[in-house]
Order: C-alpha cells, then structure tokens, then sequence
C-alpha cells in the first residue's frame, strides 16, 4: 500500500501555506465584512469588571445598527496590548481601533502610524473635559494632528480606609508632612510580627510625576529639554526613601506594573494597608468589595497641587482601509455620547471625559450619593498635562521606571539615580 | 560505511543544516547587524555604530545582567544537580513506594512554567503564604521574598530547582542503570564502603551524564523567561532582571530593537563561553 499523502502533496501544501501566510500579513486594501457589515477589530486591555462594561457596550452598538460590527479583541493589560500592537503594525497585520496609554500617543503620532482624526466628522467639537483630551492632557497637543479621543481617563488619587481614619480621629492629609504624621500615627506592629502599614503606594512612574509636580517641578523644561524635574526629581525620591526606610511607614507593594497595584488594592482591602495611593479608575471596585468605607481624597502638597491624567485615549489605525476608519470613527463617536460615557464612568470609575456627561451626573445626583467620584473630578483642577514629547513613553518605560525602586528599595542617591536617568535619555534609544 | 558519492553526506545533512541557517545562523547574523542601529519597528532604522553596546555597558548595566544571569544559573544548575542525584540515588530502588515517589517529583517537571509560578506566588507571598507563615511561626518578621532585592533571585532560583529537579533526577536514574553491578560488588569486596563505591565507582561513571544535566539545566536556566515574567517582571530594583527578560523588555516594552539585538548578540557570546567551558570541565574529568 503507498502513502496516504505523497511527499509532493505534503511539499505543495506547504508551499502553499506560506504563500498565503504572506499573503496575509499585506496591508489590506478593502475592508472585512460579515453579513454585508463592515468589519471593525478593536484591541482592548482590560479584565474583570471593566472588561464586561465594555463588552455590554460593544454588544449595544452593534445591536444599535445594521452597518457596522465591532468585535472586540482582548490582548492582555496596557503594556502587553501596546506590545502587541506594535509588533502588528510593523507586520502590517494591525487592528482597525484600539486604546493606547496616553503617554505614548505622541511617538505613535511621530511615527506616522495613528490616523488624523480632524477630518472626521465631528471630531475636533466633541465637548470634551478640557483636562482630558489630547488639547489639555498634553502641552502642545493643540498643535498637533488630533491623533487620539479619551477613553478611559483617570488620575492618581488617596484612598483611605475610613474606619480606622475615624478611630483615630485624623483627617486625610492635605501636605506631605501631614502625610507623614498621618501614616506614623496609623502604622502600627504586632508582637507576632504583623505590620499594619499607614501608607503605600506602587513605586511606578506615574506617581513620581505626581511628587515632582507636588514639589514645584516638571519632567520638561520650556525649552524642550528633558530635566525629570531637577531637583523636584530628587525631592520625590528623597521622600520616598524617607517614609519607606526612615519612617519605616509604608510598604512597597511587590511586583511591577500592574502587578504592583493589584498588590496594593489587595493590601488595603485587607485593612494591612490605612491609606493608599492609587487610580480613580478603582474607586467602584474598592466600594465595592471593601468591608470599611471607602474614602477618597485629593495627593496632598509639597509645594503646589499636581497631578497628572492617565488611563488611554482610542486610537485609529492609519493601516486599515478608508471605509473601517470610517465606521472605526463611528463607534468612537458613539462611545462619547453622554449616556455611553456616563455607563463607562458610572460603572468602572474612570472619568466621564464629555462635558455634558458630567452635567448629566450633576442632574441625576450622581456626585451626591458618591462623593468620592466628586473628589476625583474636583482633582482635575489640579492636572498638569504631560509635554506633547515623542519620547516620553521612552522617559517613562526605560529611563525613570526601572530606576525608581533601585532608588526606593536600596535607597541609593537620589541625585546619583536621576543623573544617571536624565543620561540615558540624552542616549538614542 | 562508506557514502556511494562524495555529497551523499551533504545531502543528509542539508535539511538539519538548512534548519540552523535559518533559525540560529540567520537570527544571530541579523541582531548583529541590527545591534548596530536604533529602531524602533516603526520609524526608518538609524545607524548609531557601537552606541547600543556603550548604553548597556554604561552604569555597568550590561555586567549587572549577565552577573545576575550567571548568579541564577549557578544555584539552578548546583541545586538541580545536587537534589536530582540525591533523589536518584536515594530512589534507585525496586517497589511500588519508590516508584509513585519518583513520578511525584518529576510530575513537578511537567507542569508548565506560568502554572509553577502562580503556584510559588502564592507560597512565598509574605502574608498569605505557606514560607510566610512558617517564618513567622519561628519568630521571624514578615518576609516579602519576591520584594526584596536580596533575596528575589535566589528564590526565583528555588522555583527553577524544584521545577528542574526531577528531570536532573531521572536522567541520573538513566545513567544510573548503566553502571555495572560487578563492578560495585568487585568494590565491595575489595572492603570499599558505601561512600567508597559512589566516589570512586559510581560518579565517575556518571560523568557524562552529569555532562549533560548540566549543559541542558545551563541552558533552560539562561533561558529564564516565564518565571521572571509572571513572579516579578525583573524586579525588584531590577535584582531578577535576567538576560531573556531584558531582552523582551527592550524589544517590546522599552521599543528599542537595537539595545534588545545588542544584548542578544552579548547573551549568545555568554552562553556560548559558558556551555564551552563547562563542557570542557566535564570531559575532562570525565576522561581522568
């Protein structure tokens, strides 16, 4: 008996196989339909409840109209679905839509990948909080090609746990110092060795551009040069470094990353943690599964109130086709309407980023029942935008991020830390 | 044997061959290359010379990775290849105990890599887990082994060996069967003990088994990526940053193929020095 499949069969196929493969990976010029509606892929990276929110949405639009499918695709948290999506794009093999964290609309814009969005329509009168969109979260982002509209935007924001605030009668801290003696106060050991701590905070980037801007200083000066916030820079490390080793009141949370501020949330709800600094994006999930109230409160001073945005802007690939831009464009429009962006906010905690979303929560009582969502659009006043600076994702990944726990867990110079990283900046990447 | 025509031999070769060009020879030829510019995947490549090798160098960061890439594979290989002769030697034995305790310590190895690190995430977490506890039951302070940079390689290591250790143990059970029973008796009888016979008998029949454990434990512990990845992703203060992750974190995280080529190039270099050196070791006293 001869082979079922002759060794020529087998070759010809696997010819064939990697024709198609490579046929594949082409940009495509016509869009993807089903069932005559045009095809659009949209890369999120979200879990749990976020992500059933934003599954419900999904399913909404596309039930709202015969036109357009969209079909979202998961692609793990923010830093895995921008690594995914920049290995895509070099492979020409791109979604139509996704969300990317803001810092690095600016590079993306550079490198030619991200759709202007100012000729679509509608797109530059959406009346979105000032603080929010790529006009205000950025310096200079006016100037630019709208390449982004806000998503799922929050800031850094105190979370303290209630009861154990009235049991000592203190109030949330309005300055570092007061930080200090608040944590002290609320930091106690056990003789079996138990440490509830008073404070803690992942050691990450973004709350260190909060300390830095707190302590009078930007990442950037006037004239583009990149100075991680002089010594307000160092002054943000100093203080960490004086309540993790001297003060020996807050814990740094393990892991990196996301990992880190689940650790964080984990503590705090387990009461080993009195008060935390974290995203407003929690806000929901924390009153939800905390058996003490929930308290939220503006980052206190150093020398001026700051903070900066975060979370992710929607992002149109200038890859994909004419026509699922278009229809990419108009699920974008649609997540913006009021009743949309007050479902997101309302069930997750991010930001309502449309002014007329906000007036809406306003009406219906919405900040009332919730004061702590009312703390967190308050803080907005206090936003700094981050530079319109293509090599500010770099800033953030590469130089300030890695160094900043060699600095808080070692304790290391504060000044020897930031020369070293404002060094490696001035180094291509 | 001799070959009917003198390419006979090319041609058997050609598909293995073709298969390294590919995979191996052509990978490393282009990081080199690529080690040479900055690139970010999306923008034109720029040349920059040797300035990917000078910003790894700089701070001393590229020693930082390879010292930290050799400290880890130190203890993996040693402790690897410690428990699994250990075990072996302890579990060469007949019976339907020996048997389920031989398949219960490489079960560990066939396990994948994110369920082993989700696993030990749980064990050395310093409030609910098992070591946590323990130390504090002895008395200890609370210890976050994964947040400290003194101790987060090392137990990262400890994951490897246990994960390791029961491949190391049945490649020895292997080596183990082809030593001679006469030889051990012809020992015994010349009044060598226990101890005796596995010094002067055994291990040297066993060195090139030993040979290969290691070389293969060097390269899955140089390889070190899930572990990193899931437990820690490099920290804390970088203390877990080995080789692979640093160069997934450069490539995709940090954008900069140029920097993750230059320390593909320097990994390959290392590995290559490391496996030579250790191989040489072994022969010869395996030789001797």
């Amino acid at each position: 008996m001869g082979p079922v499949v002759s060794r020529r069969v087998l070759l010809s196929a696997l010819a064939a196989s990697l024709a198609t493969s490579t046929i594949g990976c082409r940009r495509r010029a016509r869009p993807q339909r089903r069932d005559g509606r045009i095809v659009v892929t949209f890369w999120y990276a979200y879990g749990d409840q976020v992500r059933r929110v934003l599954l419900e949405l999904v399913a909404r639009y596309n039930a709202s109209q015969p036109r357009v499918l969209v079909e979202a695709v998961h692609q793990g948290d923010y830093f895995e679905c921008l690594a995914k999506l920049r290995t895509a794009l070099a492979a020409g093999a791109a979604p139509t839509l996704s969300h990317v964290v803001c810092e690095i609309v600016p590079y993306l814009a550079r490198a030619g990948v991200l759709e202007a969005l100012d000729g679509y329509d509608g797109a530059t009168s959406i009346p979105f909080v000032p603080q929010l969109d790529q006009r205000g979260a950025f310096t200079g982002g006016a100037r630019a090609p709208l390449s982004c509209i806000p998503f799922n935007r929050s800031t850094p924001i105190a979370f303290l746990n209630g009861r154990l605030f009235e049991e000592a009668r203190l109030a949330p801290p309005r300055t570092w110092d007061e930080l200090v003696e608040v944590a002290r106060a609320l930091t106690t050991r056990s003789s079996s060795g138990d440490v509830r701590w008073g404070f803690e905070v992942p050691t990450s980037w973004w709350y260190w551009v909060s300390m830095v801007g707190q302590a009078g200083g930007r990442l950037v000066d006037p004239d583009g040069r990149v100075t991680l916030g002089g010594s307000a820079g160092e002054e943000a490390l100093r203080f960490w470094q004086r309540l993790v080793h001297t003060e020996r009141v807050m814990r740094p949370p393990p892991g990196r990353d996301y990992q880190a501020w689940q650790s964080s949330n984990e503590s705090f709800l387990q009461g080993r943690v009195a008060m935390m600094w974290s995203s407003t994006a929690f806000v929901r999930y924390l009153e939800d599964n905390a058996r003490f109230p929930v308290v939220a409160a503006p980052l206190p001073r150093r020398l001026r109130a700051s903070v900066p945005t975060g979370g992710t802007m929607f992002v149109l690939m200038r890859s994909a086709p004419d026509e699922e831009k278009q229809a990419g464009w108009d699920f974008v429009r649609w997540m913006c309407d009021a009743e949309q962006t007050l479902t997101w906010s309302t069930r997750t905690g991010y930001m309502p980023v449309t002014r007329p979303a906000v007036e809406r929560l306003q009406e219906r009582g919405w900040y009332a029942a919730h004061p702590n969502d009312r703390v967190a659009y308050d803080q907005l006043a206090d936003v700094d935008p981050w530079p319109w600076l293509p090599e500010l994702f770099r800033l953030e990944r590469d130089v300030v991020e890695p160094r900043l726990e060699d600095a808080v867990l070692t304790g290391r110079d504060a000044r020897q830390v930031l020369d070293q990283a404002r060094d490696e900046a001035a180094r291509p990447a | 044997m001799r070959p009917r025509a003198r390419f006979h031999p090319l041609v058997m070769l050609g598909p293995t061959l073709a298969l390294l060009l590919v995979f191996f020879v052509l990978p490393i030829g282009v990081a080199g290359y690529e080690s040479f510019f900055s690139w970010d995947m999306l923008t034109p490549p720029r040349y920059v010379g040797t300035a990917n090798y000078r910003a790894l160098a700089a701070h001393g960061e590229l020693l930082h990775i390879a010292l930290r890439t050799l400290g880890y594979s130190a203890l993996v290989v040693t402790g690897t290849m410690t428990l699994g002769l250990g075990l072996a030697l302890l579990l060469d034995r007949p019976g339907r105990l020996f048997a389920f305790v031989r398949a219960s310590v490489f079960s560990a190895y066939v396990v994948s890599w994110v369920a082993v690190a989700l696993l030990w995430m749980w064990l050395l977490d310093g409030n609910a887990g098992v070591v946590g506890k323990l130390f504090r039951l002895l008395g200890g302070p609370p210890v976050e082994l994964l947040g400290d940079p003194t101790w987060a390689l090392p137990a990262l290591a400890l994951v490897a060996v246990w994960k390791l250790t029961g491949y190391a143990m049945i490649v020895f059970l292997a080596g183990l069967q082809g030593v001679p029973a006469s030889l051990l008796e012809a020992a015994a009888l010349d009044g060598a003990g226990a101890w005796g016979r596995f010094r002067h008998v055994t291990l040297p029949l066993l060195a090139p088994t030993a040979s290969f454990v290691a070389t293969t434990s060097l390269v899955t512990s140089f390889q070190a990526f899930d572990v990193v990845r899931i437990m820690t992703q490099g920290g804390p203060a970088r203390a877990t940053e080995l080789f692979v992750y640093a160069i997934y974190e450069q490539i995709f995280l940090n954008l900069s193929v140029g920097r993750a080529s230059a320390l593909t190039v320097v990994f390959f270099a290392v590995l290559l020095a490391v496996a030579s050196l250790q191989l040489r070791a072994l022969r010869t006293r395996g030789g001797a």
